[in-house]
């Protein structure tokens, strides 16, 4: 493997980062400037590392060695994204690799990687001298980490005036909740975007996966492409607090607003209404049961709409059953909405029977909004566009047995594209590279940092 | 101070795709020109209305989604309409469109046509991109939801009950992110090239991958996941995480890890409710038999389901919260206004509108950075509300000129 950088076209080219992100949320900011050249350092503490490197787990892939034969290793606990147990080793220096880590490999792809102590003063040495030679600085720990290690914006600024430097957190690093901790769900509950997930009358159903720490991700990818723009404009650099509740919250605005205006709430019995479609009112607009289940016996289902009296009357003749645009329950949106009920299970007892992409194709042709709730498997596996857009590209990664496909970056750009750097970097690669070439430490220097368990 | 996106001038076609997009814009300091057609962007259609009267000006997803814009009615498919849009763009910056593919090279409008401006960005924020087998389905939010895998992730434990896709079109929200890296990457690039180029986003692209594990799952170890009511989807069935408080709301009660001073403090909590049962026994205290326990038994799940039930969410919250327990409570949207923590942080602006007389708090945005300067910059326009401003002003057009345009149908 090599330890180098290589040399990274793109418009980001020559614009380094430092990233100290873990989880989710965090990394993805970073990882998105991968694609536009940026050099991305993700720093993972020296005797440990990130712990999406982690997976005991095997998988079909490859996977050797097992965590549970590494020697000096302690079970903390479960990672509850992959039912996994996780590992902590006492020293990770003896280690050549860690494992195929699925959720490492897709957030840290195209990043270099050290390790650093920053509970040794000699590493927040380093710290600061790292940030001397970088242009965006990003975390997501809780508020008072840098502070405590001496890094206040203050201080980053006086260590480097150019620098962008990017806090994301739960709830923002100043107010009365500066201090209050925030997984994506946390965000999700309290932003409000839980509570306007779900059938009325039901518990929420929220996201059923960290919604916020994908999209609050990538928020925060554009707040460090706007950052670094905006330095690169007037030569100064600049705090960016970024809070993702604030962000989910502004992903509701239209809420917001009707209670401001109308006085409705969304905490309401009537709210929210499953698939249904409430702004505009129309109908059909629904999820429909079809034949077939799932590999863990879930129903197979569609999702069907008509925003048009056109849309509705195709839908009648798709379906066979043309006599329902006459049928005065049905002749128009709002005789359809009030009877949404029976249409829904009109359209049900049709679904039931029939393959999902069937329905969709029949319903597409005919120039209806119709959709199958495509699973991982489904988009990976079938999805024919997904396929024709190569929205899942191969890296080569000798971890996971040489070429593995990953998911892929969405934005196609004619003159400068975005580009997929390679896979994710193994622990403490680019220490050399790192310390040697960029902060020009000669060979005996880093090899007494790591005696001293420094890096 | 100024905001990011100061200076430049964007022409957006009216779509609900990608206002979003174009208020952020706007937000950051661009003057966003946004084109509707004459009955106006499908995005005053929608609702909810002031008072739940349909009015094209009062309609509050609008407000929301164009704050700050400019609205220049224009038929397009009259020529002299499509000229008009040509000359827009000759001294644009960023031009943020919708349109199905193939559409706008029907009217000489596409990016082969107008290219007489180098530096110009073009964006296309499109169902499906500019080609490929789906390219000409019929979509909207939900269906992309659908399609996308968000919903196949989100609903409930019941394996017969429909998968959910969430409200607040969050699919368009992730493709506008990405359009938005586009543009401001472009913009990047355009300071030291003058050369602007052609964005092509596909919002499928952008919600298939935005699923977080379930396709690393699938791939790395061929699992479907479980649908589970309020949490994450897993490849296994497990308890629940959402967990209704004394005064009937739900608490998120994410799974972390409790060191000895976080179960010191959540103990003493339990025996205050009288919730505790045996979880005083020695063999607690050790930290890897209580997170063993805890990942995959029921004694310490089950506290803490009886800990939520005896407490108010509220309590709940900021106790957990002030032991360092990273658990939420689910709000409804409109109940954060109350919040003094947001308030402090300067979240809501306050924008006028004479419509109703009044101002409205309006959320800021999620970057709070003096020097990026993202944040509402007025009310949404009224339809056509700069239609004869821009033309007279920025295309050097007469008040004859406009009179006989309007007279025609090409503006209004």
């Amino acid at each position: 493997m090599s330890t180098k950088s290589p040399v990274r076209p793109g418009v980001l080219s020559g614009v380094r980062v430092l990233d100290f992100t873990w989880k989710t949320v965090g990394p993805w900011a970073p990882r998105l400037l991968t694609h536009y050249g940026a050099e991305v350092i993700h720093v993972e503490r020296a005797g440990g590392y990130d712990d999406h490197r982690y997976n005991a787990t095997p998988s079909i892939v490859s996977d050797e060695p097992q965590a549970a034969q590494l020697p000096g290793t302690k079970k903390v606990y479960s990672d509850p994204q992959f039912n996994t147990l996780r590992e902590e080793p006492s020293a990770a220096s003896g280690q050549k690799k860690l494992y195929a880590a699925p959720y490492f490999n897709t957030l840290h792809h195209g990043k270099l990687a050290i390790s650093l102590n920053t509970r040794n003063p000699e590493g927040l040495k380093i710290v600061e001298r790292l940030i001397g030679i970088c242009d965006a600085l990003v975390e997501n720990f809780s508020a008072d980490v840098l502070p405590n290690w001496g890094l206040t914006w203050e201080r980053i600024h006086q260590l480097n005036p150019r620098l962008v430097y990017m806090s994301a957190s739960g709830f923002g690093h100043t107010g009365d909740w500066k201090g209050y901790r925030s997984f994506g769900p946390t965000a999700a509950a309290q932003s409000g975007l839980s509570l306007a997930s779900g059938l009325p009358g039901k518990p929420p159903a929220g996201w059923g996966f960290s919604y916020l720490d994908v999209m609050g991700g990538w928020m925060g990818g554009l707040a460090l492409i706007q950052g670094l723009l905006k330095a690169k404009k007037t030569g100064k650099g600049l705090y960016l607090d970024y809070s993702v509740t604030e962000g989910a919250m502004s992903m509701m605005g239209t809420y917001m607003l009707d209670y401001q205006v109308n006085g409705r709430r969304t905490r309401r019995p009537d709210f929210p209404p499953g698939n249904r479609s409430i702004f505009p009112s129309m109908s059909p607009h629904n999820t429909y049961r079809c034949a077939g289940k799932d590999r863990n016996k879930q129903d197979w289902w569609v999702f069907i709409a008509c925003e048009t009296q056109p849309q509705f009357e195709s839908l009648c003749h798709v379906m066979d059953q043309p006599d329902l645009v006459l049928d005065p329950r049905f002749a128009t949106n709002e005789a359809r909405v009030a009877h949404q009920d029976e249409l829904d299970a009109i359209i049900g007892r049709w679904t039931r029977a029939r393959r999902r992409y069937d329905i969709m194709r029949k319903c597409q042709a005919a120039g209806i909004i119709a959709a199958v709730v495509q699973s991982a498997e489904d988009r990976v596996e079938y999805d024919p566009q997904l396929q024709h857009r190569e929205m899942h590209p191969i890296i080569n990664h000798p971890e996971v047995g040489g070429d593995f496909a990953y998911e892929g970056y969405p934005v196609k750009m004619s003159r400068t594209p975005a580009f997929l750097h390679g896979r994710a970097p193994a622990l403490a690669e680019h220490n050399e590279y790192v310390y040697g070439e960029l902060l020009g430490m000669s060979k005996a220097e880093i090899a007494s940092l790591r005696e001293r368990e420094v890096i | 101070m100024s905001g990011v996106y100061e200076d430049l001038t964007v022409v957006e076609l009216a779509d609900r795709r990608n206002q979003w997009a174009g208020k952020l814009l706007s937000d950051g300091g661009a003057r966003v020109i946004q084109i509707e057609p004459i009955q106006g962007s499908p995005g005053r259609w929608c609702g909810p209305f002031v008072d739940d009267k349909l009015d094209p000006d009062r309609c509050l997803d609008y407000w929301w989604n164009n704050t700050g814009k400019e609205s220049v009615a224009l038929d397009l498919t009259r020529k002299p309409a499509q000229d008009l849009l040509t000359k827009l763009l000759n001294r644009a910056d960023v031009f943020l469109e919708s349109t199905p593919p193939a559409t706008l090279a029907k009217l000489n409008l596409d990016y082969g046509a107008v290219t007489a401006n180098k530096a110009l960005i073009y964006a296309s924020l499109t169902d499906f991109g500019q080609d490929g087998p789906w390219r000409d389905y019929q979509m909207n939010d939900a269906a992309h939801l659908a399609l996308g895998g968000q919903m196949s992730s989100t609903g409930y434990s019941d394996p017969t009950a429909t998968p959910i896709g969430g409200q607040g079109k969050q699919a368009w929200h992730m493709g506008c992110a990405f359009v938005l890296h586009g543009i401001t990457v472009a913009l990047f690039d355009r300071m030291t090239s003058g050369e602007g180029q052609y964005i092509d986003v596909s919002i499928h692209d952008a919600c298939a991958i935005g699923t977080e594990a379930a396709v690393p799952q699938w791939m790395y170890y061929g699992e479907t996941m479980h649908r589970q009511t309020g949490m994450h989807a897993n490849p296994r069935r497990q308890p629940p995480l959402q967990l209704p408080t004394a005064d009937g709301k739900y608490m998120i009660a994410v799974m972390q890890n409790f060191g000895a001073r976080v179960w010191e403090r959540l103990l003493k909590w339990m025996d205050e409710k009288g919730v505790t049962g045996e979880l005083h026994d020695a063999k607690y205290q050790d930290e890897v038999f209580r997170m063993s326990e805890y990942r995959t038994g029921t004694v310490i799940r089950d506290a803490i389901a009886r800990l939520i039930k005896a407490s108010n969410g509220e309590e709940c919250f900021h106790r957990a919260q002030s032991y360092g327990i990273s658990w939420g409570l689910v709000h409804a949207a409109e109940e954060n206004y109350d919040i003094p923590h947001y308030q402090q942080r300067q979240y809501w602006r306050s924008i006028e509108h004479p419509e109703i007389g009044r101002a409205i708090p309006y959320p800021r945005g999620p970057i709070a950075a003096d020097e990026l300067q993202i944040e509402p910059r007025g009310r949404a326009p009224r339809l056509g509300e700069h239609t004869r401003q821009v033309l007279q002003q920025d295309l050097g057009l007469s008040d004859q000129d406009c009179a006989s345009l309007t007279a025609a149908g090409a503006i209004r």
